[in-house]
């Protein structure tokens, strides 16, 4: 897994700060956990769910991101996950307290699987 | 293995793919697309069109911020709707554009006979304009839509 560097914004991601759960419980990715990184910007961390059981791609530094421009909180991101035999970006955004993930999966090994595109929904997990 | 897992192998583990990779089917995703909304929203609307096996995305803007004419580009990724077909009924692309005050990262998908764009907007200069995210819907005009 490749990790970049922290975006420093100016934005307030608190509505995407939170620990999110797949709506489906046969969907690709089983749970993404979204922390408030120092600075104002979030990591992400995913748990996929390709081979049957939850296996933790780790934790990234997301790109936050307003509805307008005048806005200052937070209610998307995008986050890019390096594994090896495959890349996954993540696009996501909260609506009508649902973060809906579109994933955007290419594989980088040569295997005659189709870069395809997916798109899930997840729930938050209240403590 | 059970169903349920069996399912969810489907996903990626697949090693009964084998190269070649299917062609991805670009001309689906080719046309015009206008914008569903009455109102001026960031984007306008968009032309598709195909050389081959790439694809190219010209957006024209709806209101400013956004550029009256974006420009034409190539999609850098393209997505089909499953692992193990090159169809793009339900597939999708990605392109950047990079402009002197932002950059924007395209994901486009078809959806139901629609292309949801979603735009991701960097702005390159601190300022008061916040980073945006969009996502906009567009149907397929047909010949002599003159709307």
């Amino acid at each position: 897994m490749t990790v970049t560097a922290p975006v420093v914004t100016g934005l307030d991601p608190g509505v995407l700060v939170g620990d999110w759960r797949n709506t489906n419980a046969e969907g690709s990715i089983a749970r993404i956990v979204c922390t408030l990184r120092d600075g104002g910007s979030v990591d992400v961390r995913a748990y996929g769910r390709y081979a049957g059981t939850p296996a933790d791609w780790g934790s990234v530094p997301a790109s936050i991101y307003a509805f307008t421009f005048e806005e200052r909180a937070a209610g998307a991101f995008s986050a890019r996950f390096e594994l090896g035999e495959a890349r996954v970006d993540l696009q996501a955004n909260v609506k009508l307290g649902v973060l809906v993930v579109v994933e955007l999966i290419t594989f980088l090994d040569g295997s005659g699987r189709s870069n395809f595109f997916d798109r899930e929904f997840f729930h938050q997990v209240k403590r | 293995m059970t169903a349920s897992t069996a399912r969810l192998a489907e996903r990626w583990d697949r090693p009964d793919l084998n190269p070649p990779r299917p062609r991805i089917a670009v001309e689906t995703l080719a046309g015009s697309w206008k914008k569903t909304n009455d109102k001026q929203q960031w984007i306008d609307s968009l032309i598709v069109d195909t050389e081959g096996d790439s694809l190219y995305v010209t957006i024209f803007g709806s209101a400013p911020p956004s550029p009256p004419s974006w420009g034409r580009k190539r999609a850098e990724v393209l997505y089909s709707g499953g692992i193990g077909t090159g169809d793009t009924r339900a597939g999708a692309f990605t392109a950047h554009y990079r402009f002197d005050d932002f950059d924007v990262e395209v994901q486009a998908n078809l959806n139901l006979g629609l292309l949801v764009v979603a735009t991701f907007v960097t702005c390159r200069h601190s300022g008061p304009l916040s980073d945006r995210f969009t996502r906009e819907f567009f149907y397929r005009a047909v010949d002599g839509d003159r709307s």
